[in-house]
């Protein structure tokens, strides 16, 4: 299995650009280190089926209504999409 | 080593550290009150201070996809539409230990772009919209503004966040849609569409000149287009969300397909109430999804406490997104939902949430009666409502935020008052929020206290110990000066006696128009106070006076940028009547230009920005069927003519007067060519700071000046009860007010006289050259409009607070005071009862507004030496509170050379 940032991962409660809480340990952890083996993952565009990566950061959602379809980013949170998709 | 002015000002006998009334003790001397908050809350609080002003894309990506889909739809509905899905995908976030929650963005002090309102300020220097930004004017003061380098602002770039606009940091792997959401914008914001049409009025080239030569601060309809207001919490309150849309059905039903003799909007009310529905239905489905969180996090929580603080959270969000809150806590985390919402529907600052001690008071009366709380409890979520509102941002540019806001976004509350009858409205849940100023003090929510002598001597005591804190509120405002005001300009709209009894302080000190309405609670009825009147502070933004007396003397050019601003007026200026008269002219010219055109962007704004979610809180709006942009709101005439720089302009008027038309010591062109010389100064840009301290002389030739400089720091000065210089302060404000009658809003009512300058005499100092009254090239003018310069007030607070009682305040919306005041001087009870009677006398004499800062000069001293020591610092600024080691420089130098009153 893939590891995971803290950041792409769902108990990780972000505070700013650079930190966020880790929901069980309750201990403030740095958006970018790793987290420990078998956290769940945050449901992000670049997790879903939907995404499609055109660019650097950049690509589209193909589930999108819109046409041409709207663009997305990989690291946008998906938790509130009803598209979403876990790949 | 070249002189400083410092040095210049000792020898002139106008130290920069000057004492009044006295000697400050030596050493270092701290707040002489110092309280904790409750655990829970310093944790929070500790979270906050070590927190970064964080950005995200999340809002502006749903709300840019959903409005792209309906480009055939009716505006108004096309945009609630996209709002609702932006808060339907708000990603919900919730930290343990809170109890109010609901975020702008899903960070602890996040943020988010609206490309929609503006997308050139925050694009790459390089890029063609900034090119745009800057040839409009609209970017010119970024150049002029400063944050400051610690606390939460992200100044510069590291790692993997990028800075923008100097303050706010953004995820690198956000910035290639940041920049394609904005390119989607381009032509289509009101930036850009505004700036399409306001094109089209005569006269726009002076406009885009006064712009770029920062004699105005900035535009009005796409910077910050609504705020400076009081928010209404009524609706949601007495009916809930649910209650609000069945509202909305039902007119719905009554309206469709009728205009009831209004054949301009009538036919209107049917797509508001429609687009009321979808902007109603995106806030409970954000609510919904925090409820959802906090019910996943309570499912893998293990602490038995914080599991059922989870449960019982999700069950308050589950109730309020639905019905009417029941308790204090389901009524507190209510208008915490409504407050943040209105936030996110617009680039706002200053919403101010209003009289909360009255719009809570009966859940806080009725749940302590029954037992359901306690005051410790109350007190408790009071101190976390203020971790709340203090992490509160407002994304916009850095000649916006820094310049203007220094980061703050005025989140006001009020307290004291009157009632609807007139009897003191002090109850004692305003003294629980007055504790809880000093227990957590915090920046936000900063307090104004509407002064009234009938309000109850122990209340106003509390004050006082709160104030010496060093928390930089309460603020003091006059009730009697605020309504009469009140009735002056929206009598034409029915303001009566009753109505103006309910204001309450919008934004930092902007005097708002406010009703009552009765909230029912288990059978009991009460009238609560809140918000009747549309935004304020919007118009004609800051007009930097000593600017346009530069322009006066330069026959209209600019001296910093060489630029003509206006069209030269050929006149020798030979007495100080005509010097003044030609003040004058440019004056109108620059307010009748702005005047045009900002209406032109607040119209662009209407049409397809206009505000529903606060729109519809506001009564009559969901009664009448007409939003904000149809005049549905009660009190309409909000619209103002922003002064900066007032005492500046005062005092430089007193020397011009004094020692070149009365006492002929120096010629016009003597005094000009000093002034061009900066007196002998380098320029601020030189030595590369526009702090006061900081400026040096030149090292060969700097002497020629030295005795006209001399005479200009000892002419006559504002704020020693000296008529020679009161009385051009007069002169000026019977100018002033009624001349802004002058100017009609969009709305086709008058606008008023704001006076106010938080952050802009920075940033405008920084601007312009010097001054007569012998302030330097580049350095800040005199805060607020009725401070005295640093160091010039020198008859003590009773002469300063006669200099400023001069004129009739309630010409006006504002004035502000701020008076800095050594912690030893009020020591004790003793000390409080003689700061009380002071601030008394001010009122009694006709005075709006004080404030101050009690604090040690020699502590600011020491916190600009070494910051790292000083995160929780707070000094009072203009008409706010803010860290010091988030605001700039320039405006920390202000505040240290400010008099330091040691006795009062």
């Amino acid at each position: 299995m893939e590891k995971l940032a803290y950041k792409d991962t769902r108990n990780f409660a972000p505070i700013d650009v650079t930190k966020g809480m880790d929901l069980i340990s309750k201990q403030v952890v740095m958006a970018d280190a790793q987290a420990p083996e078998g956290t769940e993952i945050m449901p992000k565009c670049k997790f879903c089926k939907n995404f499609k990566e055109t660019d650097s950061f950049m690509g589209i959602c193909q589930a999108s209504m819109n046409e041409p379809k709207f663009i997305a980013y990989p690291d946008m949170v998906a938790i509130t999409c009803g598209m979403y998709e876990a790949m | 080593m070249a002189k400083t002015l410092k040095a210049v000002l000792d020898d002139a006998g106008i130290p920069m550290d000057f004492q009044a009334g006295g000697l400050a003790p030596e050493g270092l001397m701290d707040r002489e009150i110092k309280r904790e908050p409750h655990p829970r809350v310093q944790k929070l609080k500790d979270i906050f201070m070590d927190t970064l002003s964080s950005a995200s894309n999340e809002f502006p990506y749903w709300y840019t996809r959903e409005y792209m889909l309906h480009d055939n739809d009716v505006p108004v509905v096309r945009r609630a539409k996209a709002l609702k899905s932006a808060f339907s995908h708000a990603t919900p976030v919730i930290i343990p230990g809170e109890l109010l929650v609901m975020r702008k963005a899903p960070y602890f002090r996040g943020s988010f772009p609206m490309p929609w309102l503006s997308e050139g300020f925050y694009m790459a220097k390089e890029d063609e919209f900034y090119q745009e930004a800057l040839k409009r004017g609209s970017a010119s003061v970024d150049e002029h503004s400063k944050f400051g380098q610690g606390g939460g602002n992200v100044p510069h770039s590291f790692g993997k966040v990028v800075s923008i606009a100097g303050k706010f940091g953004m995820r690198q792997e956000e910035i290639p849609a940041l920049l394609k959401l904005a390119r989607l914008w381009y032509g289509k914001s009101v930036d850009d569409l505004g700036n399409r049409y306001e094109k089209m009025v005569p006269g726009y080239g002076t406009k885009e000149k006064i712009m770029r030569n920062i004699v105005c601060m900035f535009d009005s309809g796409f910077t910050l287009p609504q705020g400076r207001e009081v928010i209404n919490y009524y609706y949601p309150l007495e009916y809930g969300f649910d209650g609000i849309i069945k509202i909305a059905r039902e007119m719905k039903d009554k309206v469709a397909g009728r205009a009831d003799g209004d054949g301009m909007v009538g036919m209107n009310r049917l797509y508001n109430y429609e687009a009321v529905i979808y902007a109603v239905e995106g806030i409970q489905n954000w609510v919904l999804n925090y409820a959802k969180e906090a019910k996943r996090l309570e499912s893998i929580e293990t602490d038995a406490k914080q599991k059922k603080e989870y449960r019982q959270m999700a069950k308050r969000l589950e109730w309020i997104a639905h019905n009417p809150p029941r308790t204090f806590i389901e009524a507190f985390q209510m208008i915490e939902t409504v407050h943040i919402g209105v936030l996110n529907e617009d680039a706002i600052s200053g919403m101010s949430p209003g009289r909360i001690g009255q719009v809570l008071y009966p859940y806080f009366e009725q749940d302590i009666q029954a037992g359901r709380t306690t005051e410790d409890e109350v007190l408790e979520l009071l101190e976390l409502d203020r971790v709340v509102k203090t992490s509160i941002d407002c994304f916009a540019s850095i000649g916006v935020v820094g310049g203007v806001l220094s980061g703050n976004t005025f989140n006001t509350v009020s307290i004291g008052g009157v009632d609807r009858e007139g009897k003191s409205a002090a109850n004692r849940l305003e003294y629980l929020i007055l504790e809880a100023g000093a227990t957590n003090a915090m920046p936000q929510s900063t307090l104004s206290l509407l002064y009234n002598e009938k309000l109850p001597e122990d209340f106003l005591m509390l004050a006082m110990e709160v104030i010496k804190t060093g928390s930089g509120y309460p603020a003091f405002m006059s009730d009697g000066v605020a309504q009469e005001f009140l009735k002056n300009q929206y009598g034409h709209e029915g303001m009566n006696v009753e109505d103006a009894r309910a204001w309450a302080i919008g934004g930092c000190l902007e005097t708002s128009a406010c009703t009552w309405k009765p909230l029912h609670l288990n059978g009991k009825e009460y009238w609560i106070p809140g918000g009747a009147g549309q935004p304020t502070s919007v118009g004609v933004h800051f007009i930097s006076m000593p600017k346009i007396l530069e322009l006066t003397l330069y026959n209209g050019v600019d001296q910093k940028t060489g630029e003509m601003v206006f069209a030269p007026h050929n006149k020798a200026l030979d007495t100080y009547e005509e010097l003044w008269e030609q003040y004058k002219a440019y004056w109108q010219e620059a307010v009748a230009i702005l005047a045009l055109t900002n209406n032109v962007q607040h119209d662009i704004w209407r049409k397809n920005n206009m505000a529903v979610f606060n729109s519809m809180l506001k009564p009559d709006c969901l009664d009448k069927g007409h939003l904000i942009n149809e005049l549905g709101y009660r009190y309409n005439a909000t619209f103002n003519v922003e002064s900066a720089g007032t005492i500046t302009l005062v005092n430089s008027l007193a020397a011009l007067k004094k020692l070149v038309y009365d006492d002929k010591f120096v010629s016009l062109d003597g005094m000009k060519e000093a002034l061009t010389e900066n007196f002998g100064f380098k320029t601020a840009q030189e030595i590369n700071s526009f702090s006061l301290a900081d400026q040096e002389k030149k090292e060969e030739g700097a002497d020629k000046w030295d005795k006209l400089h001399f005479k200009t720091l000892q002419a006559p000065k504002y704020g020693n009860d000296d008529s020679y210089a009161d009385n051009i302060l007069l002169e000026w404000e019977n100018f002033f007010c009624p001349d802004c009658r002058n100017y009609e809003s969009l709305h086709g009512h008058p606008m008023y006289a704001c006076q106010i300058s938080v952050s802009t005499h920075g940033a405008m100092g920084s601007a312009t050259i010097a001054s007569p009254d012998g302030r330097l090239a580049g350095t800040t003018f005199a805060d607020a409009s009725m401070s005295a310069y640093p160091g010039t007030d020198r008859n003590g607070p009773f002469a300063l607070m006669n200099s400023a009682a001069i004129w009739d305040h309630s010409m006006s919306q504002n004035s502000q005071l701020n008076i800095k005041i050594h912690p030893s001087a009020i020591k004790g009870t003793e000390g409080a009862k003689k700061l009380l009677d002071m601030i008394r006398a001010y009122m009694r004499k006709g005075g709006f507004h004080v404030q101050f800062n009690i604090v040690d000069s020699k502590v600011l001293k020491d916190a600009q030496a070494h910051p790292e020591n000083y995160r929780d610092l707070m000094v009072r600024v203009a008409g706010f509170t803010q860290y010091w080691v988030e605001i700039g420089k320039s405006v920390q130098d202000e505040l240290i050379a400010r008099t330091e009153y040691e006795g009062v």
